[in-house]
């Protein structure tokens, strides 16, 4: 036996442990759950892979100016099409929508993490969880007919008071449907995967540290500043990008409180046109020609392949931003 | 094989451990004989939890465990080809640092959960809980509710529901690793007593922190230590007795008058 | 400093009471006056409600807080101050906003709700018709279908990605759990797209209640597994060792010791599953044809479910048709709110399950 050979000093043999699974049942039991998980990520991959095959007539043809060119025109034959208002306008209400709900995110994860007392904190928390979970469509309805009216007030009030900023020009004076409106729309969505980002970092930072900046006279804005927003910046950038993934793929809501427009719109943001990749699909894959429907699984292809980076880095961010998570 | 190994119930030959590249154990040579209760003592980190998991192959279960060497079980290598990781802690049972029976079952459950996670059929269950509970010494405490939810019981009492669950499996070999450190005197005392009892009829190993308990309960006692950065070794072993009152090493006598450690 | 010997009298308070009135009085009058001099001042001059909320309000809060915190705490007290205000200016917003999607649909859909509106189905109505007649009972059990069969493939998928994760020691779990990740940001539409492109153009199938279910189980799947794995991680590693060291095979210590232990969180993962699919809209728009009629079978057939019948509801544009949606939003919102309130109560505060309760 190898053992009885090796002497103290002498390098003994390492033996290989088992770490495959030997009974049957094991092998089963894993073989399963492996299955489950390769089949899963697989999905992924089929997705891309029939989009693709779909997209690929209409990419071909438009080659690059599928993603850079501004036409959108179905009298043609073929016909053209070009996504980029519409690229641009999903951009652009991610942006706005990032812009309002970041310090409503912050503020509420500060709130609940360390201003609040318990009860006020835990219904805080139920009430971010439940906007969470808010179907996109009662959104949609809701930001028609009861957000619309009030934020169209909002847009006009904007532009009378600061109207010489070229973001609040508006020359038609219909201040409806327009991205301003959207982007709050896509804030609302948002939030609440921002915040609870957010207060999952604050919740998990040492407390020894904050208390020994207030220790040393710092009050809770300079603590904010100079040791929780620091120390806690990882979370919520990755945090925000998850919200600009879910921003990009916001389809129902914003179908019904923006108009598209494939005439571009670089920041009048209370202009009536506006853009978006997903309500874009959306409206138009209906009544769709083979050809139609093409462009339409390219625009879903640069949706999907955009969101998906974003979303890789999002979570790349997140998971090291918390440590704690292994 | 060897047959001179075929005395000594349990025996461990040049054990080395790594996890990942850091050599934890080096050359531990232990013979642990038929019904005798045997002690490692040492100070925290020296790797006596770690051999310990080795001699029922717990050990392999971390992700970057490393060996090297064999443990024989009647002469037989445990970590041989074709030898089930399964089948041998069945026969080399193990008792943990902290009580830990399941939350989710009954007492009587608890103590059945070793026959059924193992798959063996078995008939007269009432029995075997008894006999189990009774051989842990908790069956006056609990008798009347083997119903009730196991982590409804003190910890000392969980502790020795582990020890009857262990039981209940009939080992051949017991691992226990400090199996009082969480417990009051009283407690302790009778886990002690219980141990005494059970060494009639298995193998016991006990890592210990406590010089008193070891010498309470051991015949044999393994002094280990690991040296500044060096993988742990086995300093001194031999009869408590000697181990205690005419240790060989400089060290050993440190540790155990409580000098150092 | 020659009496320490000496009783000292006792003070009338403890220092940190010292201040407390003084405080209490500035603090209130701080946070009060703001509000009733704002809106004195807007009603005076009939200045519009959303410019003297921005203009007139906040300028005069931020000044009476920062004046008060300048006052007891010098600068800290000032930065504080601001600090404090948007802390509560941006949280009151999103409890507004909040607080004003809930309050409309129920109102609205309150309007909407009659025993005739839940039970019966759309046959034979219009956009037009008198709201008494017709509703989204076909919806309600369309959707039931629907996320029942999403649900009943993708619960065992979840589940078993989520053992994968927790469970085996394969070294390709990092990538997994992040591809996993990351498909929790794949746009609603997208899937649908998926589903369109892959079953629908190529004429495997038509547009029926299967092929939305298809749909749906990308979108669930992320919540299931992640949620779940959060579960199985809960479990302790002592009862891991526990099960291992009394001689069981992995698959017996995870059904016998782990699952048991973590079947809460499982049924909550499941829970929050279905309430992430159950408001999902456009990918069944792409998937499923619309129905007016009741349809069980997703294997044959159009079918209704409560998200599309909302959204179709809203585009017809009539005054009944928006009634209806409005009633439509109040059921999705109510379900979501049981599925909710269900998972909060089975799952707890993310704690380890309890033991089970015997008699
Ligand atoms: N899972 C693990 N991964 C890496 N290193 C480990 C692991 N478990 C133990 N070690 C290391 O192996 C060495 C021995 O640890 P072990 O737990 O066996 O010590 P011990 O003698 O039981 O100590 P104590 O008396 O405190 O229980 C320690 O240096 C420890 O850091
Ligand atoms: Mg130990």
């Amino acid at each position: 036996m190898a053992a009885e050979q090796t002497k103290s000093g002498s390098t003994p043999q390492r033996r290989t442990l088992t770490v495959k699974p030997t009974l049957l049942g094991d092998k089963v039991f894993f073989g399963i759950t492996s299955f489950t998980a390769y089949f899963s990520i697989a999905l992924v991959g089929l997705v891309l892979v029939f989009l693709l095959i779909r997209a690929w007539p209409a990419l071909q043809h438009e080659g690059i100016n599928f993603l850079i060119g501004s036409t959108w025109d179905d009298s043609v034959q073929p016909m053209v099409m070009q996504i980029f208002p519409m690229l641009w306008g999903s951009i652009l209400l991610a942006l706005l929508g990032v812009l309002l709900a970041v310090p409503m995110a912050i503020a509420l994860a500060y709130l609940i993490e360390f201003l609040a007392p318990k009860p006020i904190a835990r219904v805080a928390t139920l009430l971010v969880d439940l906007l969470a979970a808010l179907p996109s469509v009662v959104i949609g309805l809701w930001g028609l007919f009861v957000f619309t009216p009030v934020a169209e007030g909002w847009s006009e009030l904007l532009h009378k008071t600061l109207g010489w900023l070229p973001f609040f020009a508006n020359e038609t004076g219909n201040f409806s449907r327009s991205p301003f409106i959207a982007g709050w729309i896509v804030a609302v969505m948002i939030v609440p995967i921002i915040t609870s980002v957010t207060r999952e970092i604050f919740s998990q930072m040492d407390r020894d540290l904050i208390n020994a900046a207030k220790a040393l006279g710092g009050g809770m804005a300079s603590t904010l500043t100079r040791v929780i927003l620091p120390t806690a910046s990882g979370g919520i950038v990755g945090g925000t990008l998850l919200g600009l993934g879910r921003a990009l793929g916001e389809t129902v809501a914003i179908f019904f409180v923006l108009n598209l427009s494939f005439d571009i719109n670089w920041f009048d943001v209370s202009e009536a046109r506006g853009g978006s990749i997903a309500s874009m699909i959306l409206s138009k894959l209906g009544e769709a020609t083979d050809y139609e429907i093409s462009g339409l699984m390219a625009a879903g292809v640069v949706l999907f392949v955009s969101t998906l980076i974003i979303n890789f880095i999002a979570g790349y961010i997140v998971n090291r931003a918390q440590p704690w998570r292994k | 094989m060897n047959l001179s190994t075929a005395t000594s119930h349990l025996r461990s030959e040049d054990i080395n451990v790594w996890f990942g590249e850091r050599h934890v154990l080096a050359d531990v040579n232990l013979d642990f004989p038929s019904n005798q209760v045997t002690a490692l003592i040492g100070p925290s980190g020296c790797g006596k939890s770690t051999f310990l998991r080795t001699l029922n192959r717990m050990h392999e279960l971390i992700p970057s465990a490393g060996l090297a060497g064999s443990v024989l079980l009647d002469g037989q290598d445990i970590y041989g080809d074709g030898v089930n990781p399964v089948d041998v802690r069945i026969k080399i049972g193990m008792v943990f640092q902290k009580p830990n029976p399941f939350p989710t079952m009954s007492i009587k459950e608890n103590i059945l959960s070793g026959l059924k996670l193992s798959g063996r059929k078995f008939v007269n269950g009432d029995d075997i809980v008894e006999t189990s509970l009774r051989r842990a010494s908790i069956w006056n405490e609990v008798k009347d509710r083997l119903g009730e939810p196991a982590i409804s019981l003190s910890g000392g009492q969980q502790q020795r529901l582990c020890i009857a669950r262990s039981l209940a499996m009939e080992p051949e070999v017991l691992l226990m690793d400090e199996p009082c450190s969480a417990l009051d005197p009283g407690s302790t005392r009778r886990i002690e007593e219980t141990i005494e009892e059970l060494s009639e009829a298995m193998t016991i190993v006990i890592v210990t922190h406590n010089m008193q308990q070891a010498q309470r309960v051991s015949h044999q006692t393994a002094f280990f230590l690991a040296e500044d950065g060096n993988p742990g070794t086995v300093v001194e072993f031999g009869s408590t007795d000697d181990v205690f009152n005419r240790p060989v090493d400089a060290r050993t006598n440190d540790y155990v008058n409580g000098h150092f450690g | 400093m020659a009496q320490v010997t000496q009783a000292l009298p006792r003070p009338k308070q403890a220092p940190w009471q010292r201040r407390n009135l003084k405080n209490i009085v500035l603090i209130t009058l701080a946070s009060v006056l703001p509000s009733l001099l704002a809106i004195a001042i807007t009603v005076a001059f009939s200045i519009d409600g959303a410019i003297g909320l921005v203009a007139v309000f906040l300028p005069i809060q931020i000044l009476a807080t920062v004046a008060v915190g300048q006052y007891l705490y010098k600068k800290r007290g000032r930065q504080d101050a601001v600090l404090m205000i948007f802390t509560i200016f941006f949280s009151t917003l999103v409890v507004v906003l909040l607080t004003s999607v809930l309050v409309s649909v129920f109102q609205r859909g309150a309007a909407m709700m009659r025993l005739s509106f839940i039970s019966q189905n759309a046959t034979y109505i219009s956009s037009t018709t008198s709201l008494d007649y017709g509703g989204l009972g076909h919806a309600m059990l369309g959707s039931l279908a629907i996320v029942g069969f999403t649900t009943l493939v993708t619960v065992p998928l979840g589940v078993g990605v989520a053992i994968y994760l927790t469970e085996s020691r394969s070294g390709s779990r990092g990538i997994v759990r992040s591809l996993i990740q990351s498909m929790s940001g794949l746009p609603s539409v997208v899937s649908g797209m998926f589903i369109y492109s892959a079953l629908i153009v190529t004429g495997v199938s038509h547009q029926i209640g299967l092929t939305g279910s298809l749909a749906l189980i990308p979108l669930m799947l992320p919540t299931v597994a992640r949620v779940c794995e959060e579960a199985l991680r809960l479990v302790p590693g002592d009862l891991r060792s526990a099960a291992l060291g009394l001689g069981a095979p992995s698959y017996r210590m995870f059904l016998q010791v782990v699952l048991p232990a973590a079947r809460t969180g499982i049924i909550t993962a499941v829970l929050l599953g279905v309430a992430r699919v159950i408001g999902e809209t456009a990918p069944l728009l792409l998937t499923v044809n619309a129905a007016a009629n009741t349809n069980l079978n997703i294997f044959d057939g159009p079918i209704e479910t409560l998200p599309t019948f909302l959204f179709r509801n809203l585009s017809y544009g009539t005054d009944n048709s928006i009634q209806r949606a409005w009633g439509a939003a109040l059921v999705v919102l109510f379900l979501v709110l049981i599925i909710f309130t269900l998972a909060r109560t089975v799952g707890g505060d993310k704690k380890v399950a309890k033991p089970k309760k015997r008699k």
